[in-house]
């Protein structure tokens, strides 16, 4: 499903050179759910960032779906992030002027679904996840767990194949954390997504059938 | 995507929005307007002084030449100046699609009893042709018959006029046309307090009020002034009284006389130009009679001649004719082609002056439209950040912040034409009102048109296209960084 074929990441830190990825090889099976963990800056989030096509590798191949990232121009990789995969932040990023159907419906719009057939979707999903009484709220009328519900409920919108977390309890206290996790195991047994975390919570990880530990860069 | 949107930085689009509506506005109404009024102004103004079978003929410049054909070319060296004569009517009479050539005498300023006390002085008196006065007169023996009186035609919209005694004003009065026929008049030719103003006319009450005592003491005192300054003190009083009755109505602010009649006042018209010669004036260049620098008409020359041609004629080819003799000559169709001429050299200044403006402020206004959109995108990397992550384009970015620019310029400018299509609404209204009230003539007043308000379609349509461009190209730039925005860092900012 997903396979990282000697990743190298480089970037220069004003004079400095940082390696944030050496070497690294990974292979992810599809409809598996993985945690990623590691200290700051060890690389967690580039490895994600590499695998959603937002980031290209100084060297290595990145291949998802079959599909090598690294040969793909704008308009395809744009495509390939909209179909395959689904988003999850930690601060939730679901823009302040938009309802929950809007923001859950947002991947549509790039995806050229019409209005009315993508709202009808939104409205179908966030009613799956025990939101419907919320459709119509903006994310300050809405409880973190709600918001982490929605932003779920906007990475799943296009049925992608991958869904990449960053820390998504970091901002939930623990009950609500813990439901985000049943949601995002419910989501990969029912649905067979294969779910990409990042986390420091060793109990989110709990949640995971593998845990992928990294510390400069390198696997561990 | 469209209706999706970033949420424009409200104040400041809003800021953008109302400055290009303003360059709009002043735009789209001088060109809703000034059509209307060039054909407004063509048709009132001059044109219908001179009746559409007369040729008006000069022996000086053509005072109805407002613009000449040849602006812009250096004028030509002035002849000697050739004066009409009893033996060039004679020539013309003998053209056979002449029915009348004669001189006119005028004179000013005029004073008519029972029209003393009226809102404008007479302009003029004309001793003119008994073919041109008769079409003014409903009965003919009241010309030809009258021996005891100077038959006048006397303008219609004066007459129809009344002063209240008691309620100190003067008032519309639609029979007083009809009173004023077979009236017996004293005019008194050199009357030059006829010029006092004894009313002004009151905007917020919509009509003439008498003037004060006081006010017209101070107009009496200036009118003096310029007594001194241009005659000699015996000319002013050298004024002439004629008997006279109404026996019809012409068109413009004067009075007309037949040409028989006229002759009585001639020697009077001599005796000032006499006395003018004797007396130049102090302080001025201008003389009131005769040109500077060249010898005046001697007896039995003229310096104007009026030519009526016959029905069917073309006046065109005589008005030619006449012109080969050496002679200035005035018809409607010139003037009125010489007025569009100056009109439409000042339409068109305006009309520069209108577009500078307005394309400075739509300048100014692109400004804000690149200004407001480089802000949004500076306020807007996370959400870019997140659209890029959730599979926007580069190319969907772009079209995102170049959508919100245009919908800006469009919105201006829907806004600023529509504002503008009311200024120019409500000032056709205010304009034709005025128009109405000041247009002396009922002739000229039929004139004016309904409205000067004129929608010229292709001009708008060119216009929204035109800004919708011009703010495309100013967020072209934003929008190409919101486009090169890189998401990871977007992200790793929110």
């Amino acid at each position: 499903m997903i396979h990282l074929e000697n990743i190298s990441v480089e970037y220069r830190l004003k004079s400095e050179r940082v390696l944030a990825l050496r070497n690294l090889n990974l292979h992810i099976l599809e409809g598996s759910f993985e945690a990623i963990m590691g200290p700051s800056g060890s690389g967690k989030t580039t490895l994600i960032q590499l695998i959603a096509g937002l980031l290209t590798p100084t060297a290595g191949d990145v291949i998802v779906s079959g599909e090598n990232l690294n040969r793909l121009d704008d308009e395809k990789i744009s495509a390939f992030r909209n179909r395959t995969i689904g988003f999850v932040f930690q601060f939730f990023n679901l823009p302040s002027y938009y309802t929950a159907v809007d923001n859950v419906a947002l991947p549509l719009v790039f995806a050229g679904v019409d209005e009315r057939a993508r709202r009808e979707r939104a409205r179908n999903l966030l009613t799956e996840f025990g939101l419907q009484e919320r459709l119509d709220h903006k994310p300050d009328q809405l409880s973190g767990g709600e918001a982490q519900r929605v932003a779920i409920a906007r990475a799943l919108i296009t049925n992608p194949k991958i869904i990449l977390a960053d820390e998504p309890t970091g901002n939930l206290d623990r009950d609500t954390g813990a439901h985000v996790m049943d949601l995002l195991q419910k989501i990969n047994r029912e649905r067979g997504v294969t779910v990409l975390m990042v986390t420091h919570d060793e109990k989110a990880a709990a949640f995971a059938q593998r845990v992928i530990r990294i510390e400069k860069g390198e696997l561990v | 995507m469209t209706t999706q949107k970033l949420g424009l930085r409200k104040k400041r689009a809003a800021f953008a929005i109302i400055s290009m509506a303003l360059g709009v506005i002043v735009v789209v109404t001088a060109n809703s307007l000034m059509e209307g009024v060039r054909d407004v102004a063509i048709k009132t103004i001059w044109t219908e002084e001179i009746d559409p079978d007369v040729v008006r003929v000069y022996a000086g410049q053509n005072p109805y030449e407002f613009m000449p054909p040849d602006e812009g070319q250096p004028p030509k060296a002035q002849k000697r100046i050739q004066y009409l004569s009893e033996s060039v009517f004679d020539v013309i009479r003998g053209w056979s699609e002449v029915a009348a050539a004669d001189r006119p005498v005028a004179a000013q300023p005029v004073s008519i009893s029972g029209l003393d006390k009226r809102p404008q002085g007479i302009a003029e008196l004309q001793g003119v042709p008994e073919a041109l006065l008769l079409r003014y007169v409903t009965d003919r023996a009241l010309v030809t018959g009258s021996t005891n009186a100077i038959p006048l035609v006397v303008g219609e919209r004066e007459v129809r006029l009344r002063y209240d005694e008691k309620r100190g004003k003067l008032e519309d009065d639609p029979a007083g046309e009809k009173t004023w026929l077979g009236r017996e008049v004293t005019i008194v030719l050199g009357d030059n307090y006829a010029r006092l103003s004894h009313f002004s006319y009151d905007y917020s009450k919509r009509q003439f009020t008498p003037v004060g005592e006081d006010d017209l003491t101070a107009q009496r005192d200036t009118l003096e002034r310029g007594f001194r300054t241009q005659f000699d003190t015996t000319i002013y009083n050298t004024t002439l009284s004629l008997k006279g009755r109404v026996v019809g109505f012409c068109p413009g602010n004067r009075v007309l006389i037949p040409f028989d009649a006229a002759v009585l006042c001639e020697k009077w018209i001599d005796q000032r130009n006499q006395l003018a010669l004797r007396n130049p004036p102090r302080n001025t260049n201008q003389v009131a009679y005769g040109e500077r620098g060249r010898r005046g008409p001697k007896t039995g020359e003229y310096t104007e001649g009026l030519v009526i041609v016959k029905p069917g004629a073309n006046i065109e080819a005589v008005a030619k004719r006449i012109e080969d003799m050496g002679f200035s000559v005035a018809t409607r169709a010139r003037t009125f082609e010489s007025q569009a001429r100056a009109f439409d050299s000042s339409v068109r200044i305006v009309k520069e002056v209108a577009l500078a403006f307005g394309a400075l402020i739509l300048a100014l206004s692109c400004g804000l439209v690149w200004s407001t959109t480089s802000k949004t995108v500076s306020d807007s990397r996370a959400d870019i950040g997140l659209f890029r992550s959730l599979g926007a384009t580069k190319r969907e970015i772009r079209r995102l912040f170049l959508g919100e620019a245009v919908l800006q310029g469009v919105i201006g400018t829907v806004c600023g034409m529509l504002l503008g299509w009311a200024l120019a609404l409500t000032v056709s209204h205010w304009v034709l009102g005025y128009a109405r009230r000041e247009v002396l003539d009922p002739e000229e007043a039929l004139l004016i048109p309904d409205t000067i308000f004129s929608l010229n379609i292709r001009f708008c349509l060119l216009l929204v296209v035109g800004i919708a461009l011009v703010s495309l190209l100013a967020g072209l730039l934003p929008a190409n960084r919101a486009a090169n925005v890189d998401p990871v860092k977007a992200l790793k900012r929110e």
